[in-house]
């Protein structure tokens, strides 16, 4: 099989300090990470691979070169190839130009399936890969926390959907956009210790306009239709601490906390 | 020799109960705690033993030694299982783990001549608990107290949480028996001192198992006066300054039960309760009421003369606290078990150095440095620090701890974190002069620095070695470096 996994490496919200004194996030040195639902996507990647060896797994990443480390870091675990599809001109692309950006290059290849992650940490507005379905009239489905495997290879698999009250499950006609959640538990494993300094440069391809060929006022902030209008940060305060014993009023306090927030 | 054979010639002299060919129970013994969580997630890489087998007498312990010496078996010796350095884990196809659970008698307390005599398989809890019922006390309290057992803890020299007044295991034995791979059983008889040549107690305590196989062992006893207990603690400037006080306290003779100081991180995850992001200092006075007495005013004027760099005095209720929660017991090491089997996520390592005073400073600051701009999975790192917890005239020992957010398979942490981190501290530590192990003992994953800790005196280990155990059967890897075992650690 051919799979295509689309990922995003995105801020590592949980490294966030925050200066209580000025109310602002320090953004500054915080580290990218991979987006956790697409890490579950590349995991199910590696399912299907791991039970049958001539599947190719294409990684596709649309981020600037400063990611290549972490691209390397992903082929390292066994995927085949990664792209990056990184151009000056692409900066500033809102989720429709990104969709198109995309889906100009995936409309070149051959595929089974395309997996993806269903929201990202940091934008959360999950529109990518149901716009990348809709330039390459692909179904799309998101919120997947199951893949059948067995039925996978057939072309028509069942997915389970997480749809809040409950879940539901689809039959899905390949190819189609798959779009997992981190909810399926699908773990990424780990590069193994022998394959830290693997040398996987040569699996890495970097596309730029020139493949893709938009004009410039087609992609970026000018070809952006959409505009973030207002971005705000979350006040949060500092909190005093509560010091209690283990005695009965101890264990009171803290059941009352717990309470409070809905956590018992 | 192959296992079936083995496992039949051993049924020729040991009743079926007294062998354990249990997967499950092999797989446990086939490691210890140095590597938790790849044995948690059963990956581990190495052989499991032929069998684990329970003699009941030293007269047993001698046969079975007879049997692997002749037969070219590797044997591993094992009380409570609570290594932490991989004394216990096993390199070998063939080998027998010798258990000591049924040899598991308190033999004898002498209140009057102040000691006792135990088998190797008794638990220093149980001891403790007869002795503090008599209103008397063993003095050694590992944080391993309610699980490690008599033979391991002489074997490893290893040491308690009130070392600067009672002494380490090495202070208190008095006399053993061990018995060698020949099978030749040796009694050091129970004197109070004496000047009969060199101290032979030596070549058995620290011997991890390597030269005998310790059966029994004699240990002082203490009157113990936990009514006499007072405790002090304060919030430090910096780890120097704790140091400096530790080490006013000792030079001027005061002996307290606790004395340590812990460096802001440290002291963040022990004391949550009073920390306020601060190094901590912590002492316990204990003893007869005289003594309490003048220790207590021993500690305040040390304190006293090094008081800039006193930030904060702390409740003795709260250190008091602190000091009845040390303990871990089976459930705290199985509760972790279970945590590691359903998260990524390990209660850490430490990794215990010694040197005198003035080089611990430098030690402490070289390792801090050196983890932070050369390991190069710092990011990683959630906890670094340390803290000294036993002190003596001429100087301390520093206990690094560390965790991290394990971002690897299981069987790769040891070589990605553990491993890396301890080779910083142990290749500062003998750049300048110090003990590369405080009291876990070197087991075998520190072999590889075995030679340099010694220097030129490695040659009477060496020598001790080709002694008492020519044929290389006692814990093969453990202590002395070999070619073979190095694919399990690098």
């Amino acid at each position: 099989m051919n799979l295509i996994c689309l990922v995003k490496f995105v801020p590592d919200v949980e490294d966030f300090k925050y200066d209580v004194t000025r109310n602002v996030l320090i953004r500054e040195n915080v580290k990218m990470i991979l987006n956790p639902d697409d890490a579950c996507a590349l995991a199910f990647c590696l399912k299907v691979k791991e039970k049958d060896p001539d599947t190719f797994v294409e990684i596709v990443s649309m981020a600037p070169t400063s990611v290549v480390g972490h691209l390397e870091d992903l082929l390292r675990r066994n995927f085949d190839q990664a792209t990056l599809i990184s151009d000056r001109m692409f900066v500033g692309s809102d989720t429709y130009v990104t969709s198109r950006i995309l889906a100009r290059y995936l409309e070149g290849k051959t595929f089974d399936c395309i997996l993806t992650g269903t929201h990202s940490l940091d934008g959360d507005t999950s529109h990518v890969p149901s716009q990348v379905g809709e330039a390459l009239h692909l179904h799309q489905m998101s919120n997947i926390v199951k893949i059948e495997e067995t039925q996978f290879k057939t072309g028509w698999p069942v997915v389970d959907v997480d749809s809040e009250r409950f879940i539901s499950s689809y039959r899905v006609g390949l190819p189609a956009i798959l779009s997992v959640s981190k909810e399926s538990k699908y773990k990424l494993p780990f590069v193994k210790f022998k394959n830290l300094e693997l040398d996987v440069s040569a699996k890495i391809k970097i596309i730029t306009n020139r493949e893709l060929g938009f004009r410039a006022d087609e992609v970026g902030l000018e070809g952006s239709l959409t505009q973030v209008a207002h971005t705000f940060t979350k006040n949060l305060q500092k909190e005093d601490r509560i010091f209690v014993k283990t005695d009965e009023e101890g264990i009171d306090t803290v059941y009352d906390f717990l309470e409070a927030k809905g956590f018992i | 020799m192959d296992k079936a054979t083995l496992l039949e010639e051993l049924s020729g002299f040991l009743t079926k109960d007294q062998i354990n060919t249990n997967y499950d129970d092999l797989y446990d013994a086939s490691a210890d705690r140095y590597k938790k969580y790849a044995k948690a997630r059963k990956v581990l890489d190495v052989p499991l033993p032929t069998a684990i087998v329970y003699p009941n007498n030293t007269e047993e312990v001698s046969k079975l030694l007879v049997f692997c010496n002749d037969n070219r078996i590797n044997v591993i010796p094992r009380g409570g299982k609570t290594a932490t350095e991989g004394g216990l884990e096993n390199w070998k196809e063939l080998t027998l783990v010798i258990d000591a659970d049924r040899l598991n008698k308190i033999i004898k307390v002498d209140e009057y001549n102040m000691q006792a005599t135990v088998e190797a398989g008794v638990r220093l809890q149980e001891l403790e608990d007869v002795l503090r019922a008599r209103g008397y006390t063993t003095g050694h309290s590992p944080q391993s107290k309610p699980v490690a057992k008599f033979g391991g803890l002489v074997a490893t020299r290893s040491i308690g949480q009130f070392s600067t007044l009672y002494g380490g295991i090495e202070d208190m034995v008095v006399g053993l028996e061990c018995v060698f791979p020949n099978g030749h059983i040796s009694r050091i008889k129970n004197v109070s001192r004496r000047a009969g040549g060199p101290d032979i107690r030596h070549i058995a305590i620290g011997n991890e198992g390597t030269l005998c196989y310790i059966t029994e062992v004699t240990v002082k006893i203490f009157k113990h006066f936990p009514e006499n207990n007072k405790f002090y603690g304060y919030l430090i400037k910096d780890v120097d300054t704790g140091i400096k006080v530790l080490r006013e306290v000792m030079a001027n003779g005061y002996r307290p039960s606790v004395a340590r100081t812990y460096s802001e991180e440290d002291a963040h995850q022990h004391f949550y309760h009073f920390h306020k992001d601060k190094c901590v200092l912590i002492f316990m006075a204990e003893g007869n009421k005289d003594i309490v007495e003048a220790t207590c005013r021993g500690i305040e004027a040390s304190v006293e003369k090094f008081k800039d760099g006193i930030l904060e005095y702390v409740d003795s209720k709260l250190i008091e606290s602190w000091f009845n929660h040390l303990n871990w017991s089976q459930k705290d090491i199985d509760d972790e078990f279970e945590g590691m089997l359903e998260k990524d996520y390990h209660a850490g390592f430490t990794t215990e150095i010694s040197a005198d005073w003035s080089t611990i400073p430098q030690i402490y600051a070289n390792v801090m440095n050196r983890v932070r701009n050369e390991f190069p999975r710092a990011h990683d790192l959630t906890m670094l620090g340390g803290h000294s917890s036993h002190s003596y005239i001429n100087g301390t020992n520093m206990y690094f701890v560390y965790n991290y957010n394990i971002n690897c398979e299981p069987e790769d942490e040891m070589r990605i974190y553990h491993h890396p981190l301890q080779t910083i501290i142990v290749e500062e530590t003998l750049k300048l002069g110090g003990s590369m192990c405080h009291h876990h003992g070197i087991g075998k994953y520190r072999n590889e620095w075995t030679k340099e800790e010694h220097g030129s005196a490695y040659y009477m280990l060496e020598k001790l070695k080709e002694t008492f155990d020519p044929n290389g059967i006692m814990n093969f890897g453990t202590i002395y470096p070999q070619e073979e075992g190095v694919k399990f650690q690098k």
